[in-house]
């Protein structure tokens, strides 16, 4: 029971990062290898609002969430746009360094210190039971069930509402996309201003659960995997292969070695890479139909 | 003169910043007409429609000289989705879908030029209405269609971007005649209920002519020929090449350049 419950939430906080992979490599083809900095940027932000507007918790997250949506506008305008059209790699690259950048910003201006945004909002993170024997942090929970939120609100936004079709479509083919009057840069604003908006709260919520500090970037980096398992263009199979990755990794703890942890989300996706490297629900070679 | 809807004039186009594909193409289309633009393979049509539609920075294509008028404003530096907020919608050669979205969604992904008391459920039954095909094929996704349906999702989706004038690259592209006359028709019909405008590339040069009210021929990236329907269609050189006529068998090369004949339009 406990492992199971374990499972699920390492892969609700992997689902939660991907979500913001998956995103911004639909619509761009772009691999966001900044994430898990932006993520803890995130995390920061709640730092700082918590410290800000002390004795109203549910501001200070809602002003942090607005942030981090902003900082993904910010990238996309200040770094990315410039890489529009230009070749994948130029703006992957980008992406490396931006999340370099931050890394030494961060350190620069909060330290390398372990914080506990919780604490600052005046809360603490108790541990649920469920059942007999298995407990879940409140945490945890809330993670899990945010989770479920935002893959439930991005499914209908993408299936259901014209800007959420327009994502779909600018991302199948972007100049078409530009000549039925679909502007590409908002709609790449959006596609960054919602994976800093998950990743971020990704990133408070992992930071309230144990603490805040530069292991987050790892977190960040783990989920990757879990996204190119899922074949990184699939909000589906961005969630099964979380699950995956997750299922894995809490069982080689369990049964192994927990010192295997940091390895295992890497031994998954090179397995996949060898037998399905499309990835679950990737988009295989697309077929050429005149 | 300087009262036509689009004025292209002197424009040369440049892939890749060696390639020349179009030098000094000038032509002119009024309000409300179907103009046709006629050429054969790799005559530069396609990018003379794509630099009116406008390039983005993976197509590596740039408009090095001369320019594009619409409603008196300059627009050959525009991306394409300026353009088709300024009412010009392309339907293009190749891909004109998006193949994994459902037709509905096919429509329902465009935006609209901004014009008054615009209703967007009213402009899809209208376009299901010009193509009652569609209509079955809702919610099928666009890369099973056929291509006599994917033409009509071209041309539909462009009509949800309620346009004022089309550019329309080689509707017969690959269709059976009866599909292409069918195809010509819905675009008179469009013309005449709609008011909307057309630029017609072709290489199909007999069914463009038959609906046109004007004509160009382009070769080698330059403007070769221009004149109304009758005259094109009765024009030596368009008889042999263009509609398989002619009364002898000559050589592509020998034919001497085509003469290059005074506008007398606009
Ligand atoms: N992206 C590109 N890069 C380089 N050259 C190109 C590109 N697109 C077209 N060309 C060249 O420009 C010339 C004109 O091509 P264009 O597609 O405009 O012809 P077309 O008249 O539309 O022909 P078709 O009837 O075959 O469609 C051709 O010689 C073609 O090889
Ligand atoms: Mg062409």
């Amino acid at each position: 029971m406990q492992l199971t419950i374990n499972i699920v939430v390492l892969a609700a906080i992997y689902a939660l990062i991907c979500c913001g992979y998956v995103l911004i490599y639909r619509v761009s083809r772009v691999m966001s290898l900044a994430h898990g900095e932006l993520m803890m940027l995130g995390a920061y932000g709640l730092f700082a609002t918590a410290g800000t507007f002390s004795g109203h918790p549910l501001i200070a997250i809602a002003v942090a969430a607005v942030l981090a949506t902003m900082v993904g506008v910010l990238v996309y305008v200040a770094l990315m746009r410039s890489m529009t059209g230009e070749a994948v790699l130029a703006a992957v690259l980008a992406t490396i360094a931006l999340g370099i950048f931050l890394r030494g910003a961060m350190v620069l201006v909060w330290s390398a210190q372990e914080q506990h945004p919780i604490r600052l909002l005046g809360w603490t993170n108790s541990a649920v039971s469920i059942g007999e024997t298995a407990r879940i942090s409140a945490a945890a929970l809330v993670l899990v069930v945010v989770t479920a939120l935002a893959y439930l609100s991005l499914y209908f936004f993408l299936k259901y509402t014209v800007w959420g079709i327009r994502m779909r479509a600018a991302g199948q083919n972007p100049l078409l996309a530009a000549q039925r009057g679909i502007g590409l840069h908002g709609i790449y604003a959006l596609a960054w201003a919602l994976a800093t908006f998950t990743g971020g709260i990704a990133g408070m919520l992992i930071a309230s659960d144990t603490a805040l500090d530069q292991t987050m970037i790892i977190i960040g980096l783990k989920a990757f995997p879990a996204a190119l398992v899922g074949g990184l263009d699939s909000l589906l199979g961005a969630l099964i292969g979380s699950l995956i990755v997750a299922a894995a990794e809490v069982l080689m703890i369990h049964y192994i070695d927990p010192l295997l942890a940091d390895v295992v989300p890497f031994f998954v996706l090179l397995v996949f890479l060898i037998v399905r490297p499309w990835g679950l629900y990737g988009s295989k070679e697309e077929l050429d139909r005149v | 003169m300087a009262d036509a809807l689009l004025v292209v004039e002197q424009l040369e186009v440049v892939y890749q910043r060696v390639i020349t594909a179009v030098q000094g193409v000038s032509l002119r289309v009024e309000k409300g007409q179907i103009v046709a633009l006629l050429g054969t393979n790799g005559a530069g049509k396609t990018t003379t429609l794509r630099a009116i539609s406008g390039f983005i920075g993976m197509d590596d294509a740039r408009v090095t000289e001369g320019t594009v008028t619409y409603k008196g404003e300059r627009i050959e530096n525009l991306p394409p989705h300026g353009v088709t907020s300024l009412g010009i919608v392309l339907v293009p050669e190749r891909q004109k879908v998006f193949e994994n979205l459902t037709v509905a969604e096919n429509l329902d992904a465009n935006v609209a030029r901004v014009v008054k008391g615009f209703d967007r459920k009213r402009l899809a039954a209208s376009v299901y209405e010009y193509f009652p095909a569609l209509a079955r094929l809702r919610s099928r996704e666009a890369g099973y269609l056929s291509g006599g349906e994917r033409q009509m999702l071209g041309i539909g989706a462009a009509l949800m971007c309620a346009p004022e004038m089309l550019l329309v690259d080689e509707l017969s592209l690959g269709l059976s005649p009866i599909m292409v006359s069918e195809l010509m028709q819905r675009l008179l019909a469009i013309r005449r209920e709609l008011g909307t405008t057309i630029l017609l590339v072709e290489q199909n040069a007999q069914v463009a002519l038959d609906i046109a009210d004007y004509g160009y021929v382009i070769e080698n990236g330059r403007i070769v020929l221009d004149g109304t329907p009758e005259r094109l269609s009765s024009h030596q050189d368009i008889k042999e090449f263009y509609l398989g006529g002619g009364s002898t068998r000559r050589s592509y090369r020998d034919v001497k350049q085509y003469r290059r004949s005074r506008r007398w339009y606009g």
